[in-house]
């Protein structure tokens, strides 16, 4: 009886202390107010909890092992230096690391010099120095496992004689020069990393920092937590403590959300997310992105080898409505992109080339009958009396995808082509199929790693895949001079407003010779709560938008 | 008994070689590991190079014959993702998985025979006919849409309702931010352990009720009744005993299979256990993570099947292990 009662008690003692703990207070912070840049009243401490949707693979960015965007958000753009920022307007400007903008001599050969800002540091207090530049360019060009040496490859030298400022010389010309000691690599402390095997060092986390947070621990599959770096030299964090929970499915991470176990959330756009919408205090802001998904046309495959087929297909696509239906709700207006890039790259986007490709029966028939077509009884193009039958292939199990086949197997109908689905998995549409030319259409997106507008490497026909470039990453397979002429100047081409015109002539080529046609750009899709967490939130499309995390501030100290 | 051990030890050596073959092919064939790395604006050179350094460019057969090599001599390897090392990343995630199972089974078991043996006894009541129809229930309900209502009316509803400034369960990993405290450790575990539970309880207590009633219709037990032994001491001493042989032995078989069963519940609940450990390392084509878990949750399958059949000898000696 007494073993009953003392279980009885235990357990009612178990179930005070849970709801205690429910009604209990977590977190703290000393209430001291600031101001920050936004000029709002901050409040130093307390600990943000947010959720990442992905865990990145390892923690060593210019390695192979890295390359994952969620790196970059929760880690790499708060701890590593970086020549260059983005601001929200996806304008490239230097970074508090430079002390101005960077000089650029055209040449040849092409040089830029960097000046260092003299208040630089590592957490440990060294300066950082043009040393450290020199040796992170050492080791992406000479290393064995880089996930991309862009740009890197191409330079001749590095100049360290003067700590504080970097000379770095081109051995070709390179305009996409921003991206580099920035983008998701930053600089590496030459210090720290000389003599030591950099991955072993790096892949798990350090404990060193060029930005305004270091990582306080890194418990795979649960989370990461930043702390403030003393050492800063810009603005410190007004958080004590910043977390990054995985939580990698989006229902359970809206649930996390709702439930209060986290501030805020980065999802990937998708109709049940404006269920959130509506809870209180609870901003949401959508963006468009610098990712977009596209249509993939596989140019040696028949009925695909004629141009005037492709535009037909063009023609038949109501790319609005498709655009509409899949993310309208979430971002209403969303159009269409009209170029393979997004408006959310402004500097860089252009409105016109594909513009044109409207829905437009009386233009299908037309190109299809130029094209030797006929339709036939039941409605459909053939030619000799073979049908043009289409294929399209995606990442089997995503819902998006697989909702904009539906809606096109419909629009394609009306217009006369049969189109049926031959969907696979990611790995093996990536892995093979698109290397060895397998699919007849595919749809798939396009992350770009940033804003620089250079795109040969999709495009340009020296990126097909063959025997001896088996790894080529032009799977349409359309080889036109037209087409590589614009996109191999606009690699190479310094002048910024000449490289503008290169890239609107040769998204021209594109929409004219139509290896693909671009459909719907990614919503970025934030949502927080603004009860808890107060500050300049907004997106970045490069860094994510934790990057400004340092200014953000928990109302009273507090965001539990 | 050390010969049939022995014996049955020996016979899962080639279902573990086969089971391990077959999936390395399966996985080869279905996933690229390399596949993430075409974003790469550098692909045509990073993917020759990054084969090359992994070994996938190898005939398939040299792969797997490599990696088996390496496995039997204790080198577990690294992710081919990741770079982690494979053996101390099997041992977290199984700590994890382990924590979640240990509860889970308490909690079942404790709930699944209480109920079986209420419903055997009073066979036919209304209480019977609802454990019967929560036992359906429990058993056709999809774990995911179990675990999600969970958290919306365990978590979310009390919390609105009640005004809560925190709900009184939480669905993320293992603790909070800034508590590693031991009532944050059971907030975190109830739900998990809830959602694990709903299908082992049904289940298990169906079957503690028809042992039971098995067992309750036997000559001994009429005896034990004719002899005037209570009514509590024919149910629990002579009835439970008996009839918790074959319970036992089925929990083993299910022990076994949630050390690598559990993908749903830890993929809901961020829990890093193996589940989701295997879960994210098929998708990615990750073999070298792959297989190791493959052998370890085999290991667990088999000795829990092993520890089945020789629990039934030990705890039924009419029947002799041969």
């Amino acid at each position: 009886m007494r073993r009953r009662r003392s279980a009885a008690l235990l357990t009612l003692l178990a179930a005070l202390s849970l709801v205690a703990a429910a009604c209990g207070n977590n977190g703290g912070g000393d209430g001291k107010a600031t101001t920050t840049t936004e000029g709002a009243k901050a409040v130093k401490g307390g600990t943000l909890v947010l959720g990442a949707e992905q865990e990145p693979d390892c923690a060593d960015w210019i390695s192979s092992c890295a390359g994952a965007s969620w790196g970059t958000y929760t880690m790499g753009a708060q701890t590593m230096p970086r020549a260059f920022d983005l601001t929200p307007d996806a304008k490239t400007v230097p970074s508090s690391l430079l002390a101005g903008e960077p000089k650029l001599e055209s040449g040849p050969p092409q040089k830029i010099t960097y000046k260092i800002n003299p208040k630089a540091v590592w957490s440990d207090g060294q300066p950082i120095t043009s040393s450290d530049f020199k040796y992170t360019w050492d080791q992406i060009k000479n290393g064995s496992d880089i996930y991309d040496k862009t740009g890197y490859k191409d330079i001749a030298s590095v100049d360290d004689s003067d700590p504080k400022t970097v000379v770095v010389t081109f051995t070709t010309p390179y305009a996409g020069w921003h991206d580099l000691f920035g983008g998701f690599y930053g600089v590496y402390p030459k210090h720290l990393l000389e003599g030591k095997d950099r991955n072993a060092e790096m892949k798990d986390g350090y404990k060193w920092s060029g930005g305004p947070w270091m990582i306080d621990h890194w418990t795979k599959g649960q989370e990461v937590a930043l702390i403030p770096n003393p050492n800063y030299w810009g603005s410190k964090p007004n958080l004590d403590k910043a977390v990054f929970k995985f939580i990698t499915d989006t229902a359970a991470e809206s649930q996390a959300y709702k439930t209060g176990q986290i501030a805020m959330f980065y999802p990937q756009a998708q109709l049940e997310l404006t269920q959130l919408f509506t809870l209180p205090n609870t901003k949401h802001d959508v963006n468009t992105s610098l990712s977009y998904e596209a249509l993939w046309f596989n140019t040696a495959k028949d009925p695909l080898t004629d141009a005037n087929v492709r535009q037909a297909l063009a023609y038949a696509t109501d790319r609005d409505a498709i655009v509409n239906s899949l993310f309208g709700p979430v971002q209403p207006g969303i159009k269409a992109i009209n170029g393979f890039m997004t408006p959310g790259n402004k500097q860089w986007y252009t409105s016109e080339p594909f513009k044109k490709y409207k829905k437009d029966l009386t233009k299908v028939d037309e190109l299809m009958k130029a094209a030797g077509y006929t339709k036939g009884a039941d409605g459909m193009w053939a030619k000799g009396g073979k049908p043009a039958t289409l294929a399209i292939s995606t990442t089997a199990g995503n819902k998006r995808r697989e909702l904009t086949e539906q809606l096109l197997q419909s629009q394609w109908k009306e217009a006369g082509f049969n189109l049926t689905t031959n969907n696979t998995k990611a790995g093996t549409l990536f892995g093979e199929w698109g290397p060895q030319g397998v699919f007849q259409i595919a749809l798939y997106a396009q992350v770009p790693p940033s804003t620089d507008p250079g795109i040969c490497s999709t495009f340009c026909s020296e990126n097909i895949p063959t025997t001896a470039n088996p790894s080529g990453q032009n799977w349409t397979r359309l080889a036109s001079p037209a087409i590589d002429t614009p996109w191999k100047q606009v690699d190479k081409e310094l002048d910024e407003t000449k490289r503008k015109d290169l890239v609107e002539q040769g998204q021209k080529s594109l929409a004219d010779a139509l290896p693909g046609l671009p459909i719907d750009p990614f919503p970025d899709v934030l949502i927080y709560n603004s009860a808890k967490l107060n500050g300049p939130i907004g997106h970045n499309f490069a860094f994510g938008p934790f990057v400004n995390m340092n200014l953000w501030w928990c109302t009273g100290g507090n965001c539990g | 008994m050390l010969t049939f051990i022995v014996r049955r030890l020996a016979y899962s050596i080639p279902v573990i070689i086969i089971a391990s073959a077959l999936v390395f092919g399966f996985t080869r064939a279905t996933t690229d590991p390399l596949a993430r790395l075409a974003q790469s604006r550098d692909a045509a050179e990073l993917l020759p190079r990054e084969r090359h350094r992994l070994g996938l460019d190898k005939p398939l057969v040299t792969q797997y014959t490599r990696w088996a090599k390496d496995f039997v001599r204790g080198d577990w390897g690294q992710s081919f993702i990741s770079r982690r090392d494979v053996k101390s990343e099997i041992r977290d995630k199984l700590g994890n998985t382990v924590q979640l199972i240990f509860w889970g089974i308490l909690f079942s078991a404790s709930i699944a025979i209480a109920v079986g043996v209420y419903s055997a006894a009073r066979q036919y009541s209304a209480l019977d006919y609802t454990f019967t129809g929560l036992s359906f229930l429990g058993l056709s309900m999809p774990v995911f849409w179990f675990a999600l209502m969970a958290i919306q009316f365990l978590i979310y509803e009390p919390t609105v309702l009640f005004h809560l400034k925190q709900p009184i369960f939480l669905s993320v990993g293992l603790h909070s931010a800034n508590d590693h405290s031991l009532v944050d450790y059971l907030r975190h575990l109830t739900l998990p352990v809830l959602t694990l539970s709903v299908q082992l309880v049904a289940g298990w207590s169906r079957y503690q009720r028809s042992s039971m009633l098995d067992v309750m219709s036997s000559d001994y037990i009429r005896t034990a009744k004719a002899k005037g032994v209570t009514r509590r001491k024919v149910l629990l001493k002579h009835g439970l005993r008996n009839a918790l042989i074959p319970l036992t032995t089925v929990m083993a078989i299910d022990i076994g299979a949630l050390f690598g069963g559990l993908i749903i519940t830890e993929h809901i609940f961020a829990w890093p256990g193996m589940g989701r450990l295997f879960f994210d390392a098929l998708l990615s084509g990750d073999t070298n993570m792959v297989l190791p878990w493959l052998m370890v949750t085999a290991v667990f399958i088999i000795g829990f099947n092993l520890l089945a059949d020789v629990l039934y000898g030990v705890l039924d000696p009419r029947i002799r292990l041969s």
